[in-house]
């Protein structure tokens, strides 16, 4: 701008006197001069500023980069983790049995919250399960800056609460994501579901043993926030998380809620120590309910002791007795070797080498039918009927039976159970085997065994979880791979369901309390000597139990009950058999399974 | 440029010297061409004014886009929770132990036998049978016992058969009866 109102150097003009542009070149020169010398003071005032900038830049970049690094993400940069919803576990129709829900937890910075902590616990404590003195102390606390108040709290109670609290002013209360898990139905079906502990990690039952296809995988997002909001153009990345796979059981919960309801009050009713009871759908072999007594709270795991937080219905192992006499009479009419209507004659007692068989009742002799035999649930008679087996024999009958192996229905520790092999096997285990003693079964692996007598022989491996899923192991279980194999021919297996009629029939068998009006329940009851746990001998203590299925001419259900030492002297018939009837009812009733309409034919139990 | 220029000229015959005097082209002075300077000064004002504040206006609806982003997660959150609490609710209410709880308080028990009515035709399927509170199973589990210590064991004094048969054998037996049913009141309080 200032060079327009300059007289510029132009071309000559004509009619000027020359001496005037030579008169001017020296001042244009020492122009020039002066502003090479501006511009080089300028270059070195810029070098100088540039070169400060380059010793900046080099310290911030070269030597304590990782330190302004780290500052600048603690600044403004939040990373959160997304975590990924775990999978629920379902019953077969789709009611939860274990979910997730958001959750927070709430915690506290006791040197803020000291001054108004009374006010504080009083909001936590009316809105929240938590002890008010309890939640007073943590807020009181001295020299710390965190405290939990309360977790998995919903995030709407938790909200209102912090909103409550902002209210008055107080400072000091925040909550932090802490998802919550729970378990709708409490106690229903825990045994099999299992817990998740404090720290988030499963703890037992179907959430260990499906955790890694539950659990899913969490992401992450990082991004640069400012007042609590996003930065839009800031820096930003996403890892979206992976969600879990659901979890569906073949149990029904109401059929569970109802099992579990019977089992307490049978083990209650008894004195017994513990007690288990399994329903299973006798042609799909899918279990309807697997319950046990004493349980837990899955809400609440450590409330209860250790011992009861597993599945003892597949944990532990007792010996059958005589439910098992079943199976070694089915086996027996399967080789061919008797029919129903054999006849026996049943001794007083039975000498075997050194030891002496007895029957739980006294009698003297008795002529006896196989029927019979079954019907009053005698030891002596089922012996004698087995001594026409080989150990062998009678050993691939009762593996075929799935004694002895473990079901695989995907439940952690679950036991073999006992069955030597009949190489070691003596007369006497033979025989005792026979009638159920000397060899041990868990429960599920019990009612598999007398399933396949229900199923017209086709033995059909139990399962727990419908469909298809594998377990942390690597195992693939589940009723789509359910296996079935034939173990006793379709005559033998309603021959025996015809014997079992009459243990429920109330003139000839030990269980009158087990049959069910207008429907033919077929089943039987066993009492048997219990192996204590301290001296590995029969120690006067009892296991009673019993198995059944109805309708017994076109099986749909078999329910398969066990008390454990009941100090009321009642056996398999009067202990097992009205929680059998209730069970049974139940599940006819509630899918619908009308009578067959069929009458039982009359049993000859004597000759 | 000049100089060969200057040559040039002076080859050049001097013939009708006066024309060419005339016709010689002369250097004129240059005019000086200024465009306008005021739209210019306009035009780039107003594109920078625009630029700014078009940089402006985008930054803050971002910004406010941002706001906006963060409230919606938050209330999709809120609702999420919302939705979740209340299908927790409902889960509560078709527990089945409450339905059976309320049941049971109602006066109803399980059926002992279960009978059905095929629609078709009118006929009874099963034995109806009326249910009894015998049927009823237990829904609450039984109140837990006090620990042992909380728990004495009854104590029995026999009563001493006295060598009289007077006034005092009466009433030596009715003061073992009121320890004993004393106790035995202890010991059924504590059960309850």
């Amino acid at each position: 701008m200032t060079q327009g109102s300059r007289p510029r150097p132009g071309p000559p003009r004509p009619g000027r006197p020359q001496p005037v542009q030579r008169r001017r070149r020296p001042r244009l020169r020492s122009l020039r001069g002066a502003s090479l010398v501006r511009l080089r003071i300028g270059f070195i005032l810029i070098a100088m500023v540039v070169s400060v900038f380059a010793a900046r830049l080099f310290q911030l970049q070269g030597v304590d980069a990782q330190a302004y690094v780290a500052k600048a993400r603690s600044e403004g940069v939040v990373t959160v983790t997304l975590p990924a919803t775990r999978g629920t576990i379902k019953d077969r129709n789709g009611v939860p049995l274990a979910e997730s829900v958001d959750g927070l937890m709430i915690v506290a910075d006791p040197t803020m919250t000291v001054k108004h902590a009374s006010g504080i616990a009083t909001i936590i404590a009316r809105r929240l399960d938590v002890d008010y003195f309890d939640v007073l102390d943590r807020l009181r606390k001295p020299d710390t800056h965190f405290q939990y108040i309360a977790r998995r709290v919903p995030s709407t109670e938790a909200e209102g609460i912090v909103q409550a609290i902002d209210a008055h002013g107080w400072k000091g209360i925040d909550t932090r994501r802490d998802p919550v898990r729970t378990y709708p139905a409490a106690d229903i079906a825990a045994n099999l579901v299992g817990f998740m502990n404090a720290n988030g990690d499963a703890g037992e039952g179907a959430e260990l043993m499906f955790d890694p296809m539950l659990s899913g995988k969490d992401g992450s997002a990082t991004y640069e926030t400012g007042g609590g909001n996003r930065i839009p153009l800031g820096d930003n990345s996403t890892v979206p998380p992976k969600s879990g796979h659901d979890l569906e059981l073949t149990i029904d919960r109401d059929v569970q809620w109802y099992t579990q309801r019977v089992v307490r009050q049978a083990v209650q009713g008894s004195g017994g120590s513990s007690g288990a009871a399994v329903v299973m759908d006798t042609h799909t072999g899918q279990l309807l309910s697997v319950a046990d007594y004493p349980t837990f709270d899955a809400n609440n795991p450590g409330l209860s002791s250790k011992a009861d937080l597993g599945s003892r219905a597949l944990r532990d192992v007792y010996e059958p007795g005589s439910v098992e006499k079943v199976l070694t009479a089915s086996s027996l009419i399967d080789a061919g070797k008797v029919t129903p209507d054999t006849k026996i004659t049943v001794p007083a007692q039975l000498p075997r080498g050194s030891h002496v068989i007895h029957d739980y009742f006294p009698h003297g002799t008795l002529h006896l039918t196989l029927t019979g035999v079954i019907a009053k649930s005698s030891n002596i008679g089922t012996v004698l009927a087995a001594s026409q087996f080989q150990h062998k024999e009678l050993y691939d009958y009762l593996r075929r039976f799935g004694l002895g192996t473990r079901t695989n229905i995907g439940v952690r520790g679950e036991s073999s159970g006992v069955l030597n092999n009949w190489r070691n096997w003596s007369q006497i285990n033979q025989d005792t085997i026979a009638f159920g003693q000397g060899l041990a079964v868990n429960a599920v692996q019990m009612a598999a065994a007398v399933n396949t007598i229900a199923n017209g022989g086709v033995y059909v491996s139990p399962s727990l979880v419908k469909g298809e899923a594998t377990t942390s192991g690597g195992q693939t279980v589940g009723s789509d791979t359910s296996k079935t194999h034939r173990v006793v021919s379709a005559r033998a297996a309603k021959l025996t369901a015809q014997m079992m009629e009459s243990v429920t029939n109330p003139d000839t068998g030990t269980a009158a309390g087990a049959a069910i009006d207008g429907y033919r329940v077929a089943g039987k009851t066993g009492t048997a000597q219990r192996v204590g746990k301290t001296c590995r001998c029969y120690d006067g203590t009892f296991t009673v139990s019993f198995a059944g299925f109805a309708p017994a001419d076109n099986p749909r259900f078999l329910a398969y009950v066990v008390v454990q030492d009941p100090k009321n002297g009642g056996g398999g018939g009067s202990v097992g058999g009205p929680a059998f009837h209730k069970i049974m009812s139940y599940v006819l009733q509630k899918y619908a399974v009308p009578p067959t309409g069929r009458k039982a034919p009359t049993p000859r139990i004597e000759w | 440029m000049s100089a060969p220029m200057f040559q040039a000229r002076n080859r050049v015959p001097r013939i009708a010297e006066a024309a060419v005097e005339r016709a010689r082209l002369t250097v004129v002075p240059r005019t000086p061409a200024r465009a306008a300077r005021v739209p210019f000064v306009v035009l780039v004002s107003l594109l920078l004014v625009g630029g700014v504040a078009g940089l402006l206006c985008f930054n803050t609806s971002m910004q406010q886009a941002s706001f906006t982003a963060t409230a919606m997660e938050d209330q999709a959150a809120r609702l999420d929770a919302k939705q979740q609490s209340l299908n927790m609710e409902l889960d509560a209410l078709r527990d089945p132990q409450r339905v059976a709880v309320r049941a049971k308080r109602m006066g109803m028990v399980p059926p002992s036998a279960p009978a059905f009515i095929r629609l078709s035709d009118g006929t009874v399927l099963g034995k109806p049978t009326p249910a009894t509170p015998e049927n009823a199973i237990r829904v609450l589990p039984l109140p837990t016992r006090k620990p042992k210590n909380l728990r004495p064991t009854p104590v029995v004094i026999e009563a001493k058969p006295s060598a009289t048969d007077g006034a005092a054998s009466p009433a030596g037996t009715g003061k073992a009866g009121t320890k004993k049913s004393h106790d035995r009141h202890r010991q059924q309080g504590s059960q309850r």
